[in-house]
């Protein structure tokens, strides 16, 4: 509004008179030079200062001339009676553009926001004043970037240490994440106890992005993406619990990343397999959850027997076709807040609950198809919304009580070890269970430490690594359904591996109180814990024993160090009758889960069948946790496979296969009917379980195939290789 | 199966057997007034035990038919079926007083023959041939996949020829109106004969074109190729040498790309020479195997009824 605009208005009793650029103004007491001068039309630049927070005055690019030594800082400086306030003199503009090329001096030109959308305030203020190159030697050490919030990217380059974030996290939204660190040129902003942003308990409000005069704090780019659906207005979301104290500026800069959808009754919402970005949160409507893959394994016949004999793929039921490694689960896990039935893979979700967390965050294949039960309205959302959600203090706090009213009982039960629990001591433990988020390579507990919790994996996977002298090995990975923690209690040691996020992961914390009632009320699942513990360290015993003797960077890099269990063919002896195939498919329904081709090493080929890997990079991401280790070596999948291809895909040595087999699917065009299609299933090698050696050993005529522990063969031939050439 | 030193249990029995089998033969045949002979109860056994042997040898084929019976390992009927299908022979001879006698007897012993020679080149064959392809074949392949290979190379081969195709033609768009005005009248522009280099750029694009049409191709996509030039090596060089001379040194490596697919192609020919010598001989001691059996049961028969 131009100075002429304002109407003089008459001074109240405890009124303070002042002048600033020579017009009399009249202000409660208290009020500050720049709200004054505001108040009545008088612009005053500034920087730190912005009108829903509390003036600190560290900028001082509002310096005024109060007639007195030095200038004052506007923002801070209070009116006083009979002040005379020159805004806009020459050395006050001239102070102004020294502190504005100060500040520039120390900020990248132009910086993410200025880039984006052409605002950066500080940049705006240096253009006004004319301001091109500094004088001002540059920093030359730099401050960084932190890229690891999924919504808000920091670049620490173009702070200006204005606390405007400080203030909006603090004062406005009383997050208390945000503060300062270090001193003088080393000073910075912190994210609690300056963590990375993404790991810190920042709930991604988006109040200090918001606050953010430069391109410090800007919104992540990842809401390009145009979802099918209806455009959300943020007012809406900002009505929703989930979505209480989220900042509307915020969500409306996402307005692309989140979209409703209507699903009519019997519509599909997802298929299991497909890959995908998004989760979907149910706002009204009933959705059904199932697994539309047949539970069964496949089954070939003949092909390997027949000399002339059609090869044709069957699915074989586990009533119809039992098989001696059945896994003794009841429950499969899918990434949704329940847990399906094994008998009968079907569940609803209801309003409120959300689904496709683990496809959203770390992009992972569908883990089950979900239609919609009656119509349905549905947020479709991408990650960086998704992350706002699970950041947020209400969403947590319905999410702990959907999980702990439907989801508790079956996940408990799902755990064959835990099936003896009692439903009244599933209750005490409802309300003593915590559900916890943590971060991609966040430590959940770590080696050595005393232990006080146990936990269940819900999401995602958890990485269960020793420490040893010659580097970590990993123990397992382990997918939601797992366990751990349970060792350092049964033992009264301290915790004996670290365990740490590979992805997005949420944990349910069982206290050390509540399990060692545990242990006490149930002798079975004491027994039991002791028993796969005993296992535990006696594999792990064994596993050192091995490691510490070899020491060969040639096989290493073959990877051949991570196996436990190797498929040899001595070239030497072999006479490629491929016998070892054959009896390979013959133990296993007609499909061959050997290759007889690979690396070699020496005058051994290593064959592609699976190592059994240390570190079974296979198991990580399968959405519904059928592929998983027994007696931890051998790797099986179980007949749940939904055929998303991604242990496949995980494996670095191409070791499991997809085996495409017939099903009858519904037409979509013509409903009620079925048409003839092919599906896909896991296979790998299981070591031919139930026998004292693998098929693929016990048919080879000619001595050529073995399955070897790598550094106890390898080990050996390398050092009399060693002792021929000395 | 290579014979090494785990053989040495079997080794030592099958020797032990023939010259026990021998030692007896010696006083048999020497106290016997016709000489050995098989319908006498000493030659009877010898042939029964012949006869076991052979027996034995000749399930090996069975057995591999269900490989994943537990019933042995599949190494220890190999081994059986080298050592007593030898000493089989000895024994038989034995049984037929080393004569080979006519008709049916006739040929069975010439079954016999063929059968142990043909198994003791097998043998030979399996014990050397292995080392040998392992050493000579290092990009050994599934040998059932061989042919789709050929096409893969034939598929890379022409992509490199393409990719050198279109690198010559951008060589000759990439001339100014006055190269090419140049290049029509075969002028020189600044020193320079520019006109001669695009026709060189051009010419060359078509012999690549058509060394692969015509050598190339057939030679890579073809299995039994034997007598076409780039089989053999020092003539592929040398051809491969005269498309250097073609191209600018810049293509140079395309170049050595084509020449390794010949190599390439030249060892999956060796690996299907080599694979038929290994497995070949299986062809005339399989069936002559059957027949042996077969037939020697019809001369048990005979013998003992009539």
């Amino acid at each position: 509004m131009p100075p002429d605009a304002i109407v003089e208005r008459p001074a109240r009793p405890n009124n303070v008179q002042l002048t600033i650029d020579g017009t009399p103004v009249s202000v409660p007491q208290g009020t500050t030079i720049f709200d004054a001068a505001r108040a009545h039309g008088i612009s005053i630049p500034t920087l730190c200062h912005q009108q829903n927070e509390n003036p600190v005055g560290v900028c001082r690019v509002c310096v005024v001339d109060v007639g007195q030594r030095v200038y004052a800082a506007s923002c801070v400086r209070q009116a006083e009676p009979g002040m005379t306030v020159k805004t806009n003199t020459e050395p006050v503009v001239g102070v102004r553009k020294t502190l504005v090329e100060l500040l520039m001096s120390d900020h990248p030109s132009p910086c993410a926001r200025q880039q984006h959308s052409g605002d950066c305030e500080l940049e705006r203020l240096a253009a006004q004043a004319g301001l091109g190159q500094s004088r001002f030697p540059t920093r030359t050490t730099p401050r960084g970037h932190d890229d690891s919030s999924l919504a808000i990217q920091v670049d620490h380059e173009s702070c200006i240490l204005c606390d405007r974030c400080i203030r909006g996290c603090d004062d406005i939204r009383n997050n208390w994440v945000l503060a300062r660190r270090g001193k003088g040129y080393q000073a910075g902003i912190a994210f609690d106890n300056n963590l990375p942003m993404g790991e810190s308990s920042c709930v991604s409000c988006g109040e200090c992005m918001v606050s953010c005069p430069t391109g410090a704090l800007t919104n992540r780019g990842v809401v390009k993406s145009h979802l099918e659906g209806d455009t959300v207005d943020p007012t809406f979301l900002t009505g929703l619990p989930v979505f209480e104290n989220v900042s509307g500026t915020f969500l409306g800069l996402n307005r692309n990343a989140i979209v409703e959808r209507r699903f009519k009754a019997g519509e599909i919402i997802c298929r299991e397999g497909e890959f995908g970005a998004t989760a979907f949160y149910i706002v009204d409507g009933m959705a059904e959850v199932y697994l539309a893959s047949p539970i069964a394994h496949v089954k070939t016949e003949g092909g390997a027997r027949g000399f002339l004999s059609k090869l044709t793929s069957l699915l074989t039921s586990r009533d119809e076709d039992g098989r001696n490694e059945e896994s003794t689960r009841s429950y499969i896990p899918i990434d949704a807040s329940v847990d399906l039935p094994y008998r009968s893979p079907i569940a609803e979700l209801g309003p409120g609950e959300l689904f496709g967390e683990m496809t959203c965050m770390s992009y992972y294949p569908r883990s089950a198809t979900v239609r919609a039960k009656t119509d349905c309205t549905m947020l479709e959302m991408l990650r960086n919304v998704l992350d706002i959600m699970q950041r947020n203090k209400t969403f947590r706090e319905q999410l702990d009580r959907t999980y702990k009213k439907r989801a508790l009982d079956s996940h408990l039960r799902s755990v064959p070890v835990l099936a003896p629990l009692t439903a009244d001591f599933i209750d005490h433990l409802r309300e003593h269970v915590e559900l916890l988020r943590f971060q991609p390579g966040q430590v959940i507990c770590s080696q050595g430490e005393v232990a006080d919790s146990f936990y269940l994996v819900r999401l995602g996977f958890v990485k269960v690594s020793q420490h040893r002298p010659g580097g970590d090995i990993v123990q397992a990975y382990l997918a939601r359904g797992s366990y751990f923690g349970e060792m350092a209690f049964l033992t009264g040691t301290p915790r004996m591996a670290t365990c740490t996020a590979l992805d997005h992961v949420e944990v349910v914390r069982i206290p050390g109180d509540d399990f060692q009632l545990m242990l006490d009320r149930f002798p079975d699942i004491r027994r039991k814990l002791e028993t796969e513990s005993a296992e535990h360290v006696e594999q792990n015993r064994q596993r050192d024993a091995q490691v510490a003797d070899v020491s060969m960077d040639q096989f290493l890099s073959q990877g051949l160090m991570e196996a436990q269990s190797l498929l040899i063919l001595d070239l030497d002896r072999c006479t490629r009758c491929d016998q070892c195939v054959r009896a390979c498919a013959d133990a296993h329904d007609g499909v061959s889960r050997l290759i007889r081709e690979g690396l070699r090493f020496d005058r051994y080929l290593v064959a592609t069948s699976c190592r059994q890997c240390r570190d079974p990079l296979c198991m990580v991401g399968c959405p519904v946790g059928s592929i998983r280790r027994r007696n931890s070596l051998e790797v099986i999948i179980e007949d749940w496979c939904i055929g998303c291809g991604q242990c496949a895909n995980n494996c670095p040595y191409g070791n499991i296969n997809m085996h495409p087999f017939p099903v009858e699917i519904d037409d979509l065009l013509h409903p009620g009917r079925t048409v003839a299609s092919v599906k896909v299933k896991a296979t790998s090698c299981d070591l031919c379980l139930g026998h004292a050696e693998p098929s693929c050993v016990y048919a080879c005529p000619h001595d050529a195939a073995h399955r070897v522990n790598p550094p106890e063969f390898f080990g050996g031939l390398l050092k009399r290789q060693k002792i021929a050439k000395q | 199966m290579r014979i090494d030193q785990t053989h040495r249990t079997w080794f030592i029995g099958t020797m032990a057997g023939v010259l026990v089998a021998a030692v007896i033969y010696v006083p048999y045949t020497l106290t016997s007034p016709e000489g050995a002979n098989g319908g006498t109860a000493v030659g009877l056994v010898y042939g029964s035990l012949a006869s076991a042997c052979m027996l034995f040898a000749g399930l090996l084929g069975a057995r591999k038919k269900v490989p994943i019976w537990r019933i042995g390992r599949a190494q220890t009927w190999m081994r059986g079926h080298l050592w007593l299908g030898f000493v089989s022979f000895p024994l038989i001879l034995f049984h037929s007083g080393f004569r080979f006698g006519i008709g049916l007897t006739r040929a069975l012993m010439w079954l016999l023959v063929v059968v142990f020679a043909s198994g003791i080149v097998g043998a030979i064959l399996q014990h050397f041939m292995p080392r040998l392809t392992t050493e000579r074949i290092p990009l050994e392949t599934i040998y059932e996949q061989i042919g789709r290979v050929r096409l893969q190379l034939v598929a890379e081969a022409q992509t490199v020829i393409d990719e050198v195709s279109a690198a010559l033609a951008g060589n000759v768009s990439q001339a100014t109106a006055q190269q090419r005005a140049a290049s029509a009248s075969a002028g020189t522009m600044g020193g320079v004969t520019v006109a001669s280099g695009l026709q060189v750029d051009e010419g060359a694009s078509a012999q690549l074109q058509e060394f692969f049409r015509r050598e190339m191709q057939p030679y890579v996509a073809n299995g039994g190729s034997r007598g076409m030039p780039l089989a053999d090596r020092s003539r592929s060089q040398s051809m491969f040498q005269q498309l250097r001379l073609l191209l600018p040194p810049n293509l140079h490596p395309a170049i050595e790309d084509l020449e390794n697919i010949c190599e390439e192609k030249r060892e999956l020919d060796r690996q299907v020479q080599y694979h038929r010598i290994l497995h070949g001989w299986l062809l005339v001691h399989i069936p002559a195997s059957y027949a042996l059996l077969l037939l020697g049961a019809v001369h048990a028969v005979m013998a003992l009824r009539y």
